[in-house]
């Protein structure tokens, strides 16, 4: 292993794993600000982590084994998809492989874990949650694998070490394919991670609760899993956003040096569009993510066009 | 050696049928007809797994032969890994009633139609297993449901469509004979208008019978009356015989398809997979869902194939054996967890009697080895890893992003589009099973389980774990197969394949790998999640104080409500809210809803009024009247004298 593939090893794990729920307590920290509240530091997610860890888990009447195992389920596919996210264009192998498409089973196994939690034990708030999520998500899916299948067209693979590789530098922004396709996973960001104006993450009202809904019945280290999960699927989309959606460096040195500002930048960015966007109506989501897929279509178009 | 294994399975399914008819020897019987399919299967792969064919080879005459090749193993292999468990399930779930005596009986007829399809080497032979294979299953819904009305109305419905559409079947296999083209790629010229005609009869013939929308109307009415293991075989086996003779006249005997056919099966495929899984979405039924489900599945299976004609046309064979492949390992995939759920649906129904979906529930405690593998099952069918569904949905996406990459504008454009459709229908079927799921398996029994409510026999239990055992070792290890699929191709591809996908231009897809760490994590964290603090009392689920009823339960029609708005424009649902009120006070409200098919809807009901009020004008002629008919007669040889005179005839 060169010392380029150990300085991403480390990113990645100690990022993906450590780092992650750093990013939406960066976001809340900066909203808070944004909106001229003091609001928590943006380590609160840590303290929130150690608070959960060390209550008790509450069982529900009449549930059954799906509902223990859904929050471990959740949390074991996101280790695995932060382990499959590249944090530059080299990466050890883990044994998952790096493939887009992967990425997006594991995503789609996280959510139907936790919705059939939702129903295992009958709560009327999850289940509420777990439609709207799972109708957004079939949207989303559409929109999100042809944004990163133009990504892989303009890099020539689905590994996402070589994705991040061949957008490197300028060449990939030649066409407007590429440019097409971040607008496109620009929504997707904003769909995965829950943020206004899709879902609102500080809601405390059951009735507008999108992602939050399902977690209502858990408690203690189930909930800790739950909530490290919807942390670590910031970094994983945002991760992909900066090192394959935006211009990112050629070197694998540059892209990890650059990756924690591009986060930040990336954090800082989407509470701006927090404070100044206003939630949608649940409805009208999946006409924005509809335009999501147009505009990775055209996306598709536009590096055809050349050829 | 591979053809006496199969001589002796094929003896065996026929002695078994004829066992069958007798009273004391039923279940033998039906244990003789499960040993014939486990032979068959073994045959089957063997002949896959060596690359050997046996017996004649194809011809273009007339003359009755049989043979076996690496793709006819394949189904072959297929069919009796799906048979050989169903047929396990039916030695408890049929009782030797005449009733049943008949449908196991008809099974192991059906059975032997269908290998005769799969071994037929001449257009007759496979003309008469193909018509065989439609009416034996008729007969079997026939005789399953003699006084119920509605039953006869959908066999007939079924027969109709199917005969309608199987004229295409006709039509393409005898063109092909009289071009002599059966079994000799190439004799059909590439962008012939022959090459046209034969391929579009065919997609109509064989998509009528593989289930392709829009000519899938008989799908959903047969599929779910049938008894479980002959919905399981017809689900399973049946309608992927539609697929193995699509793939020889595609992909094979036709020879390259210009690109305007290959997107015309692309968007099939397409419009198949998303209207499926969309219809099924909405269903109440859990046997009718299932058979909507198929015509996703058959979609996707489709749309592989259609990618392996568009790659082939570009000249990318290796990826053009890979998206065929692809299309193999989602045909053998479907087939085993589509009669797993199909099984798992008879052995609720024995439970509960009915299958509404909102009157179930609770199952998975009830029986907790069917409805681990109902789980396995649904899983699985919903495209998630590490099981069987994803693993070929994967290799199909995969196929898919790969059509652009060699392809220009237009059928780049086609296979992008295809790939939204294949993602979101992935995701549709994940949010149907969870619905389902929670429905049947989940929470507590929607009513109260009725009073004879019979635990599934070992013999059926071990039927569907067979299969759920057999969804997660394809899952696991789809390369092992995956590497003979591509093999299957009619031109050289080599492609390295491991245990797992390690594909050229992918990430690959180390499916063991993802599985050990999926489970290991997940058990670890289990494990630290009961070492924490001892876990508070067991409470009542949230309800914002209420007291938890059986009224604050949700429906499906509730769950997926939010879709069904999303999507208004295009499904047009139908809804009626009725409301009582008493001296202004409410007192019931009533609420009816449904999603109305729209391709019945359009299409077919109009077409059915046109044909119904041309018949009725026809009917004028039958005037019952003797005279009336000699008359008839005597017009007809008149105009027929005066035509010859004329030299017309």
């Amino acid at each position: 292993m060169g010392g380029a593939t150990l300085a991403e090893a480390s990113v990645q794990v100690c990022g993906g794993v450590l780092g992650a729920p750093l990013l939406p307590g960066l976001i809340q920290a900066a909203k808070a600000r944004l909106q001229g509240r003091r609001g928590p530091g943006p380590l609160q997610p840590y303290r929130e982590l150690r608070r959960l860890w060390s209550k008790s888990t509450v069982e529900v009447e009449g549930a059954t084994q799906v509902y223990r195992w859904a929050p471990a389920t959740v949390a074991a596919c996101m280790v695995a998809a932060v382990l499959l996210v590249p944090a530059a264009g080299v990466a050890p192998g883990w044994g998952v492989g790096h493939d887009a498409f992967a990425l997006v089973g594991l995503l789609a196994l996280a959510r139907f874990a936790i919705a059939a939690a939702a129903w295992d034990t009958g709560n009327g708030f999850s289940l509420m949650g777990a439609s709207r999520d799972l109708t957004i998500s079939v949207f989303m899916e559409a929109t999100l694998v042809l944004s990163l299948g133009v990504a892989s067209l303009s890099a020539g693979t689905t590994d996402l070490r070589g994705v991040v590789a061949g957008t490197a530098g300028g060449g990939a922004w030649a066409t407007p394919a590429l440019a097409l396709a971040a607008l496109a996973f620009g929504i997707v960001v904003v769909a995965e991670t829950g943020r206004q104006p899709v879902d609102n993450p500080d809601t405390h009202l059951e009735l507008t609760m999108i992602h939050e809904g399902p977690l209502l019945e858990y408690a203690g280290r189930d909930q800790a899993y739950l909530q490290w999960a919807a942390a670590a699927r910031h970094w994983i989309v945002l991760v992909i956003a900066a090192q394959v959606f935006l211009p990112h460096g050629r070197t694998v040195a540059v892209q990890l040096v650059a990756l924690p500002a591009v986060l930040a930048v990336l954090a800082g960015a989407l509470a701006v569009l927090e404070t100044v966007v206003a939630k949608m109506r649940v409805l009208f989501v999946p006409r924005l993510l509809g335009v999501g897929s147009a505009l990775a279509l055209l996306g598709v178009a536009a590096w055809l066009a050349p050829r | 050696m591979i053809g006496a294994l199969l001589l002796t399975g094929v003896a065996l399914v026929g002695a078994g049928g004829l066992l069958c008819a007798a009273r004391s020897s039923f279940r033998t019987g039906l244990s003789l007809e499960a040993a014939g399919a486990a032979a068959v299967a073994v045959a089957g792969f063997w002949a896959l797994a060596s690359g050997t064919s046996v017996g004649g080879t194809f011809t273009n005459h007339l003359t009755p032969r049989l043979g076996l090749d690496p793709l006819s193993g394949l189904f072959l292999g297929t069919l009796g890994l799906v048979g050989a468990p169903a047929l396990c399930f039916a030695r408890d779930y049929l009782r030797p009633t005449g009733k049943d005596r008949a449908v196991g009986s008809l099974t192991a007829g059906f059975l032997l139609a269908m290998v005769g399809v799969l071994c037929a080497r001449d257009p007759a032979t496979l003309l008469a297993g193909w018509e065989l294979m439609t009416l034996l299953p008729a007969a079997v819904i026939l005789v399953a449901h003699q006084e119920d009305r509605h039953a006869r109305q959908s066999v007939f419905t079924y027969l109709a469509v199917t005969h309608l559409g199987g004229v295409g079947t006709w039509v393409a296999v005898l063109l092909l004979a009289r071009a002599g083209a059966i079994g000799s790629p190439g004799v059909i010229h590439a962008g012939s208008g022959l090459q046209a005609v034969v391929v579009v009869a065919a997609l109509v013939g064989l998509g009528t019978k593989a289930g392709v929308m829009p000519l899938h109307v008989w799908l959903p009415r047969a599929h779910p009356i049938a008894p479980a293991p002959v919905s399981a075989l017809m689900s399973g086996v049946m309608i992927k015989i539609g697929i193995y003779l699509m793939v020889r006249v595609l992909v094979d005997w036709a020879g390259p398809l210009p690109v305007w056919l290959g997107i015309l099966v692309l968007a099939t495929g397409a419009l198949s997979a998303v209207g499926g899984v969309t219809y099924a979405l909405f269903e109440h039924d859990l046997k009718r869902l299932l058979a909507m489900h198929s015509i996703e599945n058959i979609g996707i299976i489709v749309m592989g194939i259609g990618a392996c004609v568009l790659l082939r046309n570009r000249g990318a064979d290796g990826w053009a054996a890979l998206a065929l492949g692809a299309a193999l390992l989602h045909t053998v995939n479907h087939a085993v967890f589509k009669s797993l759920l199909f099984l798992c649906a008879g052995a609720f129904e024995r439970m509960a009697g009915r299958l509404d979906l909102d009157r179930l529930g609770g199952l998975l405690r009830r029986v907790p080895v069917v409805g681990g593998s109902f789980l396995v099952g649904s899983m699985a069918i919903a495209g998630l890893p590490p099981l069987n569904g994803f693993a070929s949905e994967w290799l199909t996406l995969q196929a898919l992003v790969h059509v652009p990459r060699y392809g220009r504008v237009a059928d780049g454009l086609a296979g992008a589009l295809a790939l939204g459709a294949l993602a979101a229908t992935a995701a549709l079927a994940a949010f149907c099973f969870v619905k389902v799921v929670g429905l049947v398996l989940l929470g507590s029994p929607r009513r109260d389980p009725p009073v004879d409510a019979r635990q599934p026999s070992a013999g059926m239990a071990g039927a569907v774990a067979f299969l759920a055992l057999a969804c997660a070792a394809l899952g696991v290890a789809p390369g092992v197969l995956l590497a003979r699929l591509v093999g299957l191709a009619p031109w050289s591809a080599g492609l390295p394949v491991g245990m797992g996908l390690r594909l050229p231009g992918t990430g690959s897809l180390p499916s063991p790998a993802i599985a050990v760490l999926l489970i290991v994590l997940a058990g670890a964290l289990v494990l630290l999640r009961g070492r924490g603090r001892a876990a508070a009392p067991a409470a009542p689920t949230w309800a914002c104080g209420q007291v938890v009823s059986r009224r604050l339960e949700w429906t499906g029609a509730g769950f997926t409500k939010p879709l069904r708005l999303a999507l208004e424009v295009v499904l047009r649902p139908q809804r009626d809210v009725v409301s009582r009120q008493e001296a202004g006070v409410l007192q019931e409200v009533g609420y009816q809803g449904q999603v109305p098919h729209l391709i019945e809807e359009r299409v077919y009901a109009p077409t059915h009024r046109l044909a119904m009020a041309a018949a009725t004008r026809l009917r004028r002629l039958q005037s019952g009247n003797l005279g009336t008919y000699v008359g008839y007669l005597m017009g007809v040889v008149l105009l027929l004298l005066v035509a010859a005179r004329l030299g017309l005839v």
